[in-house]
């Protein structure tokens, strides 16, 4: 099952790259996302709660990061089971900065078994999109400074952080987080 | 909503959303199958329950509008096992092929004779004028309804 | 034969279906999840998108599968069910579409949900887009041809054939008078009372699956689902459960319901469950009728017939999965219980972006019954001689039978009729209906200002076709009989007259009797109930069966009563040496004696182990010998068996509204040695019935787009009890059938086939005008009076 898109964060690509790093971004942008946890270099464990229609369940799987290229692309490798079945993914994600703000694009190559690879492909596919759609504009927010809870002040924008450099692990474990949360995580009601 | 319906003098209770047809209701919430559904916009009669004695199309109701009524469907119809004078004379005039249409039928004439014990090859003609069947030609049901009047 | 073949006894299966304990397959499955179709509106359409996001809100939504989700066998169009070398452009669906739809009402999504109420929900909020085509709908625009259904299939053209026996250009050409008719009948459509129906069980740990389906052949769906979905044959079971009708439009299978709903069952590891609603039955199961006819007839002056050219236009809808068989049918049953001099039928099977047309009682009889008698009735009128004595003009002798006409049949064998007393028939309905004397009785109307008119019509049908049926008897040690066959059941009554046959042959009270049907679990090979099949194929297998386990009963009893096989016989499930009370042995304990045991299970099995019984120098069980008491036999016959019948009717029609009364219906009927004459009688009601709906009432109103605007009960107008005839008089004739061991000839569909023909002859001959198309209504009539009055 192929899944493509690409979303604009308004903001310039340094900012984004951090953002994708960030800890406290990741943990409220990816939807279901209930831990996120290096595991060794590269790799990491994450729990994300995710739901189909009314096929939900909780997923633990591993997530490894490679061939990063810092403020362009990344790949990410991630397999997850839950009780209502499995995944794997391969997901290509590519930063370009347009006019101050950065496109991301990304191209997912996802397996999915079991119960949850029984609902149909139009199903699946519509949803990790819907999913997708709801991290980044996510994260738009936080880099926007709006509160992700959606009472944003207006005060707020304006002391937004300076960008704050993170350990690599972090950045990596954080875009590992999207790459997870972007397939699996669970529909905002 | 909660619903109390009294089906053959057994009361059940049923949560069922507002929009729940009362065919529905019977046959999938209280498991009482022998009504049938066969066209679901109130012309075959397939789906025919007293209400309160009088005969209606259960698939035209829905469940919570009849909340507390007292519902008679095909399964009442026998006492102790024993088939009613309606019930057998469907049986003794054959006047049955699938069955799909009978609960429908069973229910009107029994409510039917109730009302005229008497009929004439007219009336009964009337009394079953609302109920399709498509295997039997209805003859042998009008033979039925005669025969359950009695002499 | 003895005492209960031939008696009108009540049937056995009754109190289930009174006391509302029955079992239709929505009674079955109420932990089955549930399921929607998302169904075509346009006739003709490219598919282009479909967006299930809006569905997503629908609480209890589980799955929503596309043409995307089939693989494999299922990504494949449905398949061809009877191929004919004429098909040549048969063309079948996809399960759920692919890149275009060719009805209203053919399914392009299906949702599964965990209620009805929810899966449709949610079909409402999924939106599919569509690139709307010129629909093509009717026989004339099929014909004309400037827009096609299927871009590869010229002319919208799916089949061509013909067959002829004799020169009939050379008889036309010298025939003393000629005549050319142009007819037509209309689409109607079985409309059982139930609709259809699926449930399917998947056994994730076995890899096995269990179907329920309201269908006609058990054993069909059964090999197509196993290759549609790739499981071996052994993997997928298919039952039967009680079924509210048939008529013909639950033979058709693999429906994609019944490849989905397993698909489903298989992806979602839960067991799931489709019942079709009314409006979808009209839209998305399956209609039957409508052709046009062009005959040219040349006669002498007697009416004898010597040369018979008929052209015609069949609309077979969307698709092709039943073959031709419906125009090989009319071509082939034209004929009827005649013997034109020389014959040709030519037929075209057109493509309509309409439901898709399969048998409905009749099956093409009705169509082909009706062309022979209007031209009956047209030779009649033109030489001023009675419409009988035409017919009988033109009838095949008994002393001509078997009588072969050189053309194929629809099982693909000879139309050889082999038996039948055409004369015999028409000379009982005449007396029946009161044929001769009906003058006296139109001058006695006309003097009271009314206006009646009596109508006679001819048919023969061909019943029992093959390829075979099977009978397993078995009995257990109770003395308990269990039969089984491998055929349907939708009302037929099988379980009593099945059971009557085995009563006699082997002696049992009809009481100890267990008849069970449609379940491959049971009896695995089959073909199943259409064609007026069952009794002559399921009878005749199922008496061979019990005659294999009578024979070895009274073997083993023989032994076991040191009496010659000869002086023995079977008396209320009692084997007894003739004259010799006191000397006999129960057939359940014959069951015992029949199984060599090691172990015995309780008291009466003792009598069979080890140390009880058997030889000692002999093997336990003979080589050409199998333990218990049970037969296996199967009829397989060497063509169809003809039966024949023919109606009369006397109707009123109202000078002033149009409006046509029945006043009195007739009919003559041989369908060869009667099982239970009560169930024939009730077929030959409910047949009648159909008739009357098919003559006067039914059609299928589709527009110029392919919308069908009547698809509901209160405007498909079906026949309530005011409709049909106030009893009907009925007479049987018993021409045994040579062909089969019973002597029995089907009666299934024997009420409707001349129904459209009696009614249009009655009407004529009340109003003197002439009916070429048939339903017809009042506001038909009245129209036809009125141009009949504006000619003259």
């Amino acid at each position: 099952m192929k899944i493509a898109g690409e979303a604009t964060l308004h903001a310039p690509i340094d900012r984004v790259w951090h953002a994708l790093g960030d800890p406290a971004i990741l943990a409220s942008a990816i939807p279901g996302c209930e831990r996120l946890e290096p595991a060794g270099p590269g790799t990491y464990l994450m729990t994300v709660t995710a739901g189909v229609a009314s096929t939900e369940g909780t997923y633990s799987g591993t997530v490894r990061v490679y061939e990063r290229q810092p403020q362009s692309s990344f790949a990410i490798n991630a397999n997850a089971a839950g009780v209502p079945g499995t995944l794997g993914t391969d997901v290509r994600v590519r930063l370009s900065e347009v006019d101050g703000s950065t496109l991301v694009s990304y191209d997912a190559d996802a397996a999915v078994g079991g119960l949850i690879g029984g609902v149909g492909l139009r199903l699946l596919t519509t949803v990790l999109q819907k999913t997708a759609d709801e991290f980044f504009a996510a994260v738009d927010n936080a880099l926007t400074g709006n509160a992700l809870t959606g009472n944003a002040p207006a005060a707020r924008r304006a002391e937004a952080p300076a960008p704050r450099r993170f350990p690599p692990g972090v950045l990596v474990g954080a875009a590992a987080g999207f790459a997870l949360g972007a397939i699996w995580g669970r529909r905002v009601r | 909503m909660k619903v109390r319906l009294v089906v053959n003098g057994v009361p059940h209770d049923a949560d069922v959303p507002a929009r729940r047809l009362l065919s529905d209701c019977l046959r999938h919430d209280l498991r009482l199958t022998g009504t049938h559904v066969g066209c679901e916009h109130g012309v075959c009669g397939a789906c025919t329950v007293l209400l309160d004695g009088r005969p209606v199309r259960s698939c035209l109701l829905l469940a919570v509008s009849v909340d507390g009524q007292e519902i008679t469907t095909v399964e009442g119809l026998a006492h102790d096992g024993a088939l009613s004078p309606v019930q057998q004379a469907f049986a003794d005039c054959h006047a049955l092929q699938c069955g799909f249409c009978t609960p429908g039928f069973l229910t009107t004439i029994t409510a039917g004779l109730r009302d005229n014990p008497h009929p004439t090859e007219e009336d009964a003609r009337e009394m079953i004028a609302g109920n399709l069947c498509r295997c039997t030609g209805y003859q042998n049901i009008v033979a039925a309804v005669l025969k359950a009047a009695g002499p | 034969m003895t005492q209960l073949f031939g008696a009108p006894i009540p049937r056995r299966e009754d109190r289930r279906f009174l006391t509302g304990a029955a079992g239709f397959l929505d009674d079955l499955g109420h932990d089955a999840l549930a399921v929607a179709l998302v169904r075509s509106p346009h006739a003709h359409a490219r598919l282009v998108d479909i967006d299930v996001s809006g569905a997503l809100d629908v609480a209890g939504l589980i799955a929503i599968y596309t043409y995307d989700d089939l693989a494999g066998a299922l990504a494949e169009p449905l398949p061809l069910l009877i191929p004919h070398p004429a098909l040549t452009h048969g063309r079948t669906a996809y399960a759920l579409a692919r890149d275009e739809v060719n009805h209203v009402g053919e399914p392009v999504a299906m949702v599964v949900a965990r209620d009805r109420y929810l899966a449709e929900d949610a079909a409402e909020r999924i939106v599919v887009s569509y690139e709307p085509l010129p629909a093509v709908v009717g026989i004339e625009a099929a014909r004309r041809a400037d827009r096609l259904v299927h871009d590869d299939v010229p002319g919208n053209v799916g089949a061509n054939d013909t067959q002829a026996y004799g020169d009939v250009d050379a008889a036309l050409a010298s025939a003393p008078h000629r005549l050319s008719l142009d007819l037509a009948v209309e689409r109607s459509a079985s409309t059982p009372l139930e609709t259809r129906g699926v449930l399917a069980e998947w056994d994730t740990e076995s890899g096995r699956l269990r179907i329920w389906s309201s269908t006609q052949t058990a054993t069909g769906l059964r090999a197509a689902v196993a290759a549609k979905l790739g499981l071996d044959l052994t993997n997928v079971e298919v039952i039967t459960p009680d079924i509210g009708g048939g008529f013909g439009v639950k033979i058709v299978h693999p429906w994609p319901e019944e490849l989905l709903v397993p698909m489903a069952a298989r992806a979602l590891g839960r067991p799931v469950k489709f019942t079709e609603d009314r409006g979808e039955h009209f839209v998305a199961a399956a209609h039957e009728r409508a052709q046009l006819h062009h005959v040219e007839v040349g006669f002498d002056d007697e009416g004898r017939i010597v040369g018979l050219d008929v052209r015609f236009w069949h609309d077979h809808g969307a698709y092709t999965p039943y073959g031709v068989i419906i125009p090989i049918v009319t071509s082939t049953q034209l004929l009827g219980p005649y013997k034109p001099g020389a014959y040709r039928v030519e037929y075209d099977s057109l493509y309509t972006n309409t439901v898709i047309v399969t048998p409905y009682r009749g099956a093409g009889r009705p169509q082909g019954a009706f062309v022979m008698e209007r031209t009956m009735d047209a030779i009649a009128h033109e030489l001023g001689i009675d419409r009988a004595a035409v017919r009988e003009m033109n009838f095949i002798q008994p002393d001509e039978m078997p009588y072969d006409f050189g053309l194929t049949f629809q099982d693909g064998r000879p139309l050889r009729y082999d038996s039948g007393d055409y004369p015999a028939t028409l000379e009982k309905l005449k007396k029946l209906v009161g044929w001769d004397a009906f003058e006296m009785v139109r001058e006695a109307a006309r003097a009271e200002g009314r206006r009646v008119g009596i109508g006679l019509a001819c048919y023969v049908e061909g019943t029992g076709v093959g390829p075979y049926e099977g009978g397993h008897v078995l009995i257990e040690t109770s003395g308990k009989v269990k039969v089984a066959t491998g055929l349907t059941t939708q009302g037929q009554g099988h379980q009593t007259v099945f059971a009557q046959i085995v009563a006699d042959e082997l002696g049992v009270p009809i009481s100890d009797i267990e008849v069970v049907t449609g379940d491959t679990r049971r009896f695995p090979y089959a073909v199943g109930t259409f064609a007026s099949r069952s009794a002559v194929m399921s009878g005749s297998a199922i008496a061979l069966a019990a005659r294999n386990v009578r024979e070895k009963a009274l073997r083993v009893a023989a032994e076991a009563l040191e009496a010659d096989v000869g002086d023995l016989e079977i008396v209320a499930g009692v084997v007894r040496v003739k004259g010799n009370p006191g000397a006999e042995i129960a057939l359940g304990t014959v069951a015992v004696l029949s199984n060599p045991l090691r172990y015995a299970f309780d008291e009466a099995s003792q009598a069979a182990t080890q140390f009880v019984v058997g030889d000692p120098d002999k093997p336990p069980v003979a080589d050409d010998d199998e333990p218990g008491l049970e037969g296996r036999d199967y009829y397989s016959p060497p063509h169809a068996t003809f039966a024949n019948g023919m109606h009369a009717v006397i109707v009123e029609t109202d000078p002033d509204t149009a409006e046509i009364r029945i006043l009195k219906y007739a009919v003559v009927h041989d369908c060869g040695n009667l099982i239970n004459p009560r169930i024939v009688e009730g077929q030959i009601h409910g047949g009648v019935a159909q008739g009357v709906g098919g003559a006067l009432y039914e059609r299928m109103a589709y527009d110029e787009q392919g919308q069908l605007q009547n698809a509901s009960f209160m405007d498909f107008l079906m026949p309530y009890v005011t409709e049909v005839p106030h009893g009907i008089d009925i007479d049987h004739l018993e021409t045994p059938s040579p062909l089969n061991p019973l002597g029995v000839k089907g009666a299934g569909e024997a009420g409707v086939i001349p129904s459209a023909a009696v009614f249009a002859s009655a009407i004529e001959d009340a109003e003197g005008v002439r009916i070429t198309s048939m339903p017809i209504s009042p506001s038909e009539l009245f129209e036809l009076r009125r141009t009949h009055e504006d000619r003259r």
